[in-house]
């Protein structure tokens, strides 16, 4: 076998499994598509091919759903949490990495512990806290147990290891207080990093399922992923719904990757270069 | 920008944004209702609250829907909370779970034995949600049993309708090889890894899981021996279609591939769904069978509406499921038309839906031929863990098809069983 052959057998295994895993990847997604233009009974037969049901789906989904509603509630509690978040996690991130003090590795090690703790352990308790606090069905309960996310105080804590100190001092000398430092040279400096971080909190926020159910209690106040478990768990359900349903769901996290897909790339190299 | 004036701006406009969100709606006269199932527990409950509303103005509902399992999560939440006001006054649960939460949460529902006349329901549903000698709950839609069979093809091996009235299993099975010999068709649809079927025959025989004190009933329990045998010889005589799931079970028979369905009567829904069927289909009650205390009367899910004890509108809540549920037989009229639901009160029957020939049913009078059944459905304990049994005996329903004696895999189910709720 000469180079060339060796060379062309390593292209075909390498697209092929590329191709392999870009499929896997799409299908699921195509998958939807196609689901939203057919009908229930067709989804269940298994058709793979585009249907002429698509606008009954629309419409049904339309008719049996309080989009606008739903959808502002999402947005309402994906947002504030996300600006939340970066505020109080950012802010924490570089306290840890700025200040010295004799304890602050042991606190910072309590902090990445509470990662390992499953929420379903928290959650009672939690939900006895939102009860004496009258926030039970407020979209201030579902934001408010995320805003001190110790990943992010972790992913922002070790990009801030990259910020150059020289910038602080020099920010010292002309006599900003620590505030504006951090306002001001801080955070344009680490745009990136924070547009990462915007994604990552958005999509976490807007996917959110178990806190919304278990602290929401009225229609009034659901979230779309409520809605489309509620649509999919009928004894019957209309599969093609569901799809137009996800679609939309998906929509939003989808703009906001494709918006700050540069930064969010930026961001995981490191802000600082 | 000056810098100054910028950080009390952001913090009054974050201020402003958080008190808008606290929004809180508790109305003095309002019953809030937990279910799933827009297209069924929903709307029927809507309807029900729609009726109540116009004799008692003042009082409204809300009906919130989630999904089936999310609704057993918020409840187990709100219960072991012990948050009050983080429950609703009306839920609907499951009958194979009614005795998880009754036993698990003592005191948190409202005892309905003064309020309610239970003997115009099915016996079988007021046993389930009975604990102590009193009753909570309030009976809702069941799952009574039926075999729907094609006419068309039984007449091609040669069996009329009354052919399939009264049967045994071991005649299902006997008529079920004539079928396929002449016609070609296999006799039903079976999905191995659903336990669906092994209950309707264990019920159909007056035993389930657990015995009537709750402890498991599984290597002495003949019924479920004999669903395990007659599984079995289904398999045996190849009398089924394979199917991989419950949307692969529903398209054996609305394609036409099967010549029978046993299930619980919410499937007339989906037989019905298919025109080009219409008055090839009949109803006969299930096999039974040849054991003692056989039947030809079981069921398959359902479930039913329960009060919370810690609700403000208790009162309001029991009166209203008494009114509609327990006395309104026309309500039941309107639910079996609108929704193909089929409520546990047997007074309904004497209503004009009930009353009704099917057209696609060759003009029978099948919710006649249901609700006399739904009155025999014998009496079980479904117990604390019956999703746990479920699992178990499904785990060894492959080992039962292999050829391991039924004997031996009662055994690894009991013992399988016993593991887990420990």
């Amino acid at each position: 076998m000469n180079k060339g052959s060796t060379r062309i057998a390593a292209t075909i295994v390498t697209y092929g499994f590329v191709g392999l895993m870009a499929f896997l990847s799409i299908f699921p997604f195509v998958w939807m598509l196609f689901g939203a233009t057919n009908s229930s009974i067709d989804i269940i037969k298994g058709r793979m091919m585009p249907g002429g049901a698509l606008a009954t789906n629309v419409s049904t989904f339309f008719t049996q759903v309080n989009a606008p509603l739903v959808f502002w509630n999402s947005a309402k509690i994906a947002i504030l949490a996300t600006i939340l978040t970066l505020a109080v996690s950012s802010l924490a991130g570089y306290g840890f990495e700025m200040f010295r003090s004799r304890h602050r590795d042991r606190i910072y090690s309590a902090l990445l512990l509470t990662m390992m703790i499953p929420f379903a352990a928290l959650m009672i308790p939690l939900f006895i806290m939102m009860g004496k606090a009258g926030l039970i069905n407020t979209h201030l309960a579902v934001v408010l147990p995320t805003i001190g996310s110790a990943f992010i105080v972790f992913y922002f804590r070790q990009t801030t290891k990259a910020f150059p100190s020289e910038l602080r001092d020099a920010a010292k000398v002309d006599g900003l207080k620590e505030w504006q430092i951090f306002l001001f040279i801080y955070v344009p400096v680490m745009r990136s990093t924070y547009a990462a971080a915007f994604i990552i909190v958005f999509m976490t926020a807007w996917n959110n399922y178990l806190w919304p159910l278990i602290v929401l209690q009225s229609n009034e106040q659901k979230t779309i992923t409520l809605v489309i478990s509620s649509l999919a768990s009928a004894y019957y359900p209309d599969y093609g719904v569901v799809m137009v349903g996800t679609i939309l769901a998906t929509l939003p996290t989808l703009a906001v990757f494709f918006f700050m897909q540069r930064q969010f790339v930026q961001g995981m190299l490191g802000s600082v270069k | 920008m000056n810098v100054r004036t910028y950080l009390p701006r952001l913090t009054s406009v974050a201020l402003a944004g958080a008190s808008l969100l606290a929004v809180s709606a508790a109305e003095a006269k309002e019953i809030t209702v937990w279910c799933w199932d827009p297209n069924f527990n929903v709307a029927i409950m809507k309807e029900a609250g729609a009726r109540y509303t116009k004799s008692h103005p003042d009082i409204t509902f809300n009906i919130v829907d989630f999904a089936k399992a999310d609704v057993e999560q918020k409840l187990q939440t709100g219960l072991s909370s012990g948050t009050a006001d983080a429950l609703p006054d009306i839920v609907l649960i499951e009958d194979y779970g009614a005795q998880k939460y009754l036993q698990s949460f003592p005191g948190a529902f409202a005892p309905l034995s003064g309020s309610v006349d239970y003997s115009g329901f099915a016996p079988y549903k007021v046993e389930l949600m009975t604990l102590d000698g009193q009753v909570y709950g309030m009976p809702f839609d069941s799952g009574v049993t039926g075999l729907y069979y094609r006419k068309d093809y039984l007449e091609q091996a040669g069996f009329k309708p009354e052919d399939m009235q009264g049967i045994t299993w071991d005649r299902f099975i006997e008529i079920g090889q004539q079928v396929e010999a002449k016609t070609g068709k296999k006799m039903m649809g079976l999905d191995p890894t659903d336990a669906g079927l092994v209950r309707i025959i264990m019920q159909s025989a007056g035993q389930w899981y657990f015995d009537k004190d709750g402890k498991p009933n599984i290597t002495g329990n003949a019924a479920l021996k004999a669903s395990l045998e007659t599984i079995n010889k289904i398999m045996a005589a190849n009398i089924y279609k394979p199917a991989a799931g419950w949307s692969d079970w529903v398209g054996t028979f609305t394609s036409g591939d099967v010549a029978s369905v046993i299930t619980g009567v919410w499937i007339t829904g989906t037989v019905k769904a298919q025109p080009d069927q219409s008055g090839k289909w009949g109803v006969a009650p299930i096999p039974a069978l040849s054991i003692e205390g056989a039947t030809h009367a079981s069921n398959l899910g359902g479930s039913s509406w329960y009060v919370l004890e810690s609700s403000a509108e208790k009162a309001e809540a029991i009166d209203f499921l008494n009114a509609v549920y327990a006395k309104d037989v026309d309500f039941y009229q309107t639910i079996l038309t609108d929704r193909g639901a089929v409520g546990s009160l047997l007074a309904a029957r004497g209503g004009a839906a009930y009353g009704e020939a099917d057209a696609f049913f060759g003009g029978e009078k099948v919710w006649q031929n249901f609700s006399d059944w739904l009155a025999k459905v014998p009496s079980v304990n479904y117990g604390v863990f019956t999703n746990e049994a479920d699992t178990a005996v499904t785990a060894q329903l492959p080992a039962l098809t292999q050829g391991t004696p039924v004997d031996e895999v009662l055994k690894a189910i009991d013992a399988e069983v016993s593991a887990q709720i420990q």
